[in-house]
């Protein structure tokens, strides 16, 4: 009884995030040139930026170890990862102005979590091309010069998915500080920042920032240790950790969620 | 100039209002600093020199980034101009006895000062955390001929960013569009990231016409004595020539704008 109607209340959420989700994508298609703008300059970033790495790469010894083919699967990886969390976690980067007019009051009186809407309420019809044009790029990379093997794939993707719960968990610390010190205009853009470091392995860091990279924020276990997996270069312990990183940083959110929620004083409404 | 003095100082003042988001805002640039100076001493590594950079001459390179991006780049202007006139604001400014494009200019350089001295407090404490060999040019020439070519590259980019907001006269919704894409490239091709001598022969040639690498580029590799003699001296040249033609295509921009701006939204 109890598991059907916990069933039943993540199927109303989900019927909701698909109506916030369509919402936003008519939204966006209101201005296409606006679209193609962005997309253009998102795709025209990141092919820059690999055709940098090519060329540093090329006629090289590689960097720290590794060579061509797994640096551009590295960069691919992050965009991978990162764009998958813009896309979920967009409508975060609307959450300040709702909190500092007291608009977020019409989200707390709804009828269902305020999450569904502050955190996963404004998923990018943009983000989602642009995936799937990261998603070609990295799996002709990574198979054609890195593994075809179906399992080290499941176990990417599987680590993709904790990377995923991960910059959810980010973002839920963003929100949470929201609330808190609505002084700060800019949190989610230094999520961004410390997220771009991660636009080449963790194993060029030094330590201790290496190490504070991987297990503290854990960047590295976000970005870095996906696309190791796939090279075959990841202990199965390291896997294991990264999974119990995951989740006890998503229930640290929560909780962070909730207490911060107590500060929220409906100023200005 | 004394009512620009008073910008000046007011500005100056009204940053220390937000004095953690600035803080913030710095710590940002430091983030942005790191990636890339991981990423060239992780190259440096297993290669001794790369497209004729050594390991002292590319880690000098990096970090000057950080202080020519806090002269050059720091500029509010960016964030309020296309806002301004897309939301009808522009009007105050219009009916005051002060030019739009001077006041913006003013207030870009009181910011600059202030992030020039967190960039050199931060240059110290990196320097002393890091530990980079680095190369510092004993010529009082070099360092004149620097500050010259910022000199330039400063107003190179206020005009470019102000001409891409401007587009805001005619297409209010797109304006951070046209934006984006001003950034995106300028990150590629200003020498933000990377020098841009170690891309092929043919993509400088290219890059050479157009104002981005004037912006970090240039003035970095002067300090650097990359570019010597007859060379600099054509550089400084070219800067100087970029400015004037960015003034001509700003003023432009602006009067045609003028004449199409209806203060919508006011």
């Amino acid at each position: 009884m109890f598991t059907h109607l916990k069933a039943a209340k993540y199927m109303k959420y989900f019927k909701i995030w698909l109506l916030y989700t369509t919402n936003t994508f008519q939204q966006i298609l209101t201005n296409r040139v606006l679209m193609l703008i962005f997309m253009l300059g998102k795709l025209s970033r990141i092919i820059m930026f690999m055709v940098f790495l090519f060329f540093m790469t090329q006629g090289t010894s590689g960097i720290a170890g590794y060579n061509q083919q797994q640096i551009l699967l590295f960069y691919l990886a992050f965009n991978f990862v990162d764009t998958l969390g813009q896309f979920f976690f967009r409508e975060v980067y609307r959450f300040r102005p709702l909190v500092v007019s007291g608009n977020f009051d019409f989200v707390l009186t709804k009828p269902f979590n305020p999450l569904v809407k502050v955190l996963l309420g404004g998923a990018d019809l943009m983000d989602l091309l642009m995936l799937s044009l990261i998603s070609i790029a990295l799996f002709w990379v990574g198979g054609t010069g890195i593994t075809q093997n179906i399992f080290s794939w499941i176990g990417f993707l599987a680590l993709t998915v904790n990377s995923v719960i991960l910059a959810g968990a980010f973002h839920l610390f963003v929100l949470g500080l929201g609330i808190m010190t609505p002084s700060i205009d800019h949190m989610i853009m230094i999520y961004r920042d410390l997220t771009a470091l991660m636009r080449i392995p963790v194993d060029l860091y030094i330590e201790p920032l290496r190490s504070l990279l991987t297990f503290v924020l854990p960047l590295g276990i976000m970005f870095t240790f996906p696309p190791k997996l796939l090279m075959g270069l990841l202990s199965w312990q390291m896997i294991l950790l990264s999974f119990a990183l995951g989740l006890s940083t998503l229930y640290l959110a929560l909780a962070f969620w909730h207490f911060s929620l107590r500060y929220y004083q409906s100023a200005s409404s | 100039m004394q009512k620009y003095l008073t910008v000046f100082a007011v500005d100056w003042q009204n940053q220390f209002i937000y004095r953690l988001n600035f803080i913030l805002w710095r710590v940002r640039n430091i983030l942005r600093l790191l990636m890339i100076y991981f990423l060239w001493n992780g190259i440096f590594t297993t290669n001794n020199s790369i497209a004729g950079y050594s390991r002292p001459e590319m880690l000098t390179y990096v970090f000057l980034v950080l202080v020519i991006t806090s002269i050059v780049l720091s500029a509010p202007s960016a964030d309020s101009i296309g806002g301004e006139i897309g939301s009808g604001d522009l009007s105050n400014y219009l009916v005051k006895p002060i030019s739009y494009l001077k006041y913006w200019f003013t207030r870009d350089l009181s910011s600059k000062l202030l992030n020039l001295s967190f960039a050199l407090v931060e240059i110290c404490l990196l320097w002393v955390i890091l530990k980079p060999e680095i190369y510092i040019s004993p010529n009082p020439l070099i360092w004149l001929a620097t500050l010259v070519s910022l000199g330039f590259a400063t107003p190179i980019y206020y005009l470019i960013n102000a001409s891409a907001r401007f587009v805001s006269f005619w297409m209010p919704e797109n304006t951070w569009g046209l934006s984006f894409m001003v950034i995106v490239f300028m990150e590629m091709t200003s020498g933000m990231i990377f020098p841009i001598d170690v891309l092929p022969d043919l993509a400088q040639k290219i890059l050479q016409f157009t104002p981005f690498p004037y912006l970090i580029f240039y003035p970095a590799s002067i300090f650097l004595g990359k570019i010597e003699g007859w060379n600099l001296f054509w550089i400084l040249f070219q800067s100087g020539l970029w400015t004037l033609i960015l003034i001509g295509i700003t003023k432009l921009i602006w009067s045609k704008g003028l004449h199409v701006y209806s203060s919508e939204g006011r």
